[in-house]
């Protein structure tokens, strides 16, 4: 017991220390970080380093643009699964198996064969440097259905064929029965999405080549390359703004995306 | 009825067909040209392109460090984290949260920030690491331009940021096995390794082998922004992945023939293997229903 526990916090030490030594540089003045370098809390903290990355970073117009790549990547990805994940799980109709067993086929497509494609379209139909071009190829996700089609499946179907019976179509039963039943595996999703794709980097850096329209995850590389340099309070304050946003969505919905994740895996 | 059905799954079935399957058919047929990705003209050039991707000398080498990227994700993201969540486990409930909650935090953060923290960390003049290693009067090497060092340096990047998920998923699987299984195995003398292995291991097996291939699947990926930003794949290509020379061939070298004949070779090897995964998704779905 004593030694599990040793071993437990000793790699939780090893996984948290570069997020300490983040927030610590952060607060470290500029001229001693290197003579603290070994100590994640520094003696005379101050707020200095912020206010140099937020302005030379463009931190607003970054926030603003990681807040709608974000928020549109999500919000697409939920409607699809929901509409998707209802025929699936509480409906039959002629090849579903079939149809269900060629979008989980597409789950483990990587990246990397599809952005040169993508990237191609994009151009072709004048989308790059936009939002829509840069939203619409992220909505392309098979998993939102696969979570979701197993908790809507556990829906009782008796409750969907007595609201069948009343007359109810059925894109009202989705939205007034199913939808409401399934908020928080739903809302879970949602973070999870929300989360990966504001961290996502490749395809924010390579769909949006105007910096004014970059991510907080390229703005932090465009730093480091550029103005930040050897400058690392600065820098670590910009990863500790850039951060900040999806660390705050996890501490508040924790417990929600922990048992989601723990009970999507146990349910397949 | 029918209809309707199709109409609920046809925005799904539209977007992934348009951006995740109609790629696949792409990359197909750009690799048969000599193309830059920009220019109107593009030369139709057969097979040549992979005559070029698979007769360059550095293939070899940029599929034995693939390989080995995904060894060591697999000891860093799959043996690692299983050990943890098994002692998770025998830790109270309470306490057991706490872990959870700060395992799975560095998931959460960006890749492209969890690349600059280490860069921090590995400053060779100054950095905590070195610090460290003068205190044993050891000199820091220059992990992410040295050619022995920059593979894994870059890898460990790549590990920290993705431990929490897998570490999740297989405390999720151990959570599921019934406690009167292991209170059987107690009374009929089982304790320790022999309990793991006869009655924990082949319970836990199908998470396991989940995340397993899954970590297959993903180890180029996952190491692609660490590369990208601390090495770009150097020094002369020490630190690359099959990953990266694509994306290097199509945006910086600007081959998009190139780079699509690479990626159709990628999904030759990795399509049977990602094939077998979903079969074996499929198999845990039917397993639970």
């Amino acid at each position: 017991m004593m030694l599990s526990r040793a071993v437990l916090v000793a790699a939780i030490l090893a996984l948290i220390l570069p997020l300490l030594y983040m927030f610590g540089t952060a607060f470290s003045p500029e001229s001693s970080i290197f003579e603290h370098a070994l100590m994640p809390i520094p003696p005379n903290p101050t707020l200095e380093n912020f206010s140099v990355a937020a302005t030379t970073m463009n931190y607003f117009n970054m926030l603003l643009v990681s807040i709608i790549y974000a928020g549109g990547v999500t919000l697409g990805q939920l409607l699809i699964a929901v509409l998707a994940a209802y025929a699936f799980g509480c409906r039959r109709f002629p090849g579903d198996a079939w149809l269900f067993a060629a979008l989980l086929a597409t789950i483990p497509i990587p990246f990397v064969v599809t952005y040169v494609p993508n990237y191609l379209l994009m151009a072709k139909t004048h989308l790059l440097n936009t939002y829509a071009g840069l939203i619409l190829p992220q909505v392309a996700s098979a998993y939102g259905i696969f979570l979701l089609r197993q908790h809507f499946r556990a829906f009782p179907r008796s409750i969907l064929e007595a609201a069948g019976i009343d007359g109810a179509s059925s894109w009202r039963i989705l939205w007034r029965i199913v939808v409401p039943a399934n908020l928080p595996v739903i809302f879970a999703l949602g973070v999870y999405v929300f989360v990966n794709t504001w961290n996502q980097f490749i395809w924010p850096m390579i769909a949006m080549s105007d910096p004014s329209m970059h991510t907080l995850t390229v703005g932090v590389q465009d730093f480091v390359a550029g103005e930040g340099g050897n400058h690392w309070g600065a820098l670590m304050a910009g990863a500790t703004l850039a951060t900040l946003p999806t660390l705050l969505v996890f501490f508040f919905a924790r417990r929600q995306i922990l048992n989601t994740l723990m009970e999507g895996a146990v349910k397949g | 009825m029918r209809a309707s059905s199709l109409l609920f799954v046809a925005p799904a079935l539209a977007f992934v067909a348009l951006f995740l399957v109609l790629p696949l058919v792409r990359d197909v047929q750009i690799s048969f040209f000599d193309w830059n990705l920009i220019s109107p003209n593009r030369k139709f050039v057969g097979l040549s392109n992979y005559a070029a991707v698979l007769g360059d000398p550095n293939f070899l080498a940029t599929l034995a460090q693939s390989a080995l990227y995904v060894l060591l994700a697999l000891a860093g993201n799959v043996a690692l984290p299983l050990l943890l969540a098994i002692l998770t486990l025998r830790t109270g409930r309470r306490e057991a949260d706490v872990y959870q909650t700060l395992i799975f935090l560095p998931t959460v953060i960006p890749v492209s920030v969890g690349a600059l923290l280490f860069l921090w960390l590995y400053l060779p003049y100054g950095g905590p690491f070195s610090k460290v290693l003068a205190l044993f009067h050891l000199a820091s090497p220059n992990w992410f331009t040295d050619p022995h060092w920059a593979l894994p340096a870059v890898s460990s990047v790549a590990i920290w940021k993705f431990f929490g998920f897998n570490y999740l998923i297989l405390l999720a699987g151990l959570k599921a096995i019934p406690a009167s299984y292991l209170e059987a195995a107690e009374i009929d003398g089982a304790a320790g390794w022999s309990r793991f292995q006869r009655i924990v291991l082949p319970l836990v097996m199908p998470t396991l082998l989940f995340t397993i291939v899954t970590t297959i699947l993903q180890a180029l990926d996952h190491a692609f922004v660490p590369i990208q930003m601390l090495s770009v794949g150097g020094p002369s290509g020490a630190s690359s992945n099959l990953f990266y020379a694509i994306y290097q061939d199509a945006f910086q070298n600007f081959q998009a023939g190139r780079a699509s004949a690479l990626a159709v070779v990628y999904l030759a090897v990795f399509g049977a293997f990602a094939i077998w995964q979903f079969r074996m998704l499929e198999r845990n779905t039917l397993y639970d229903a």
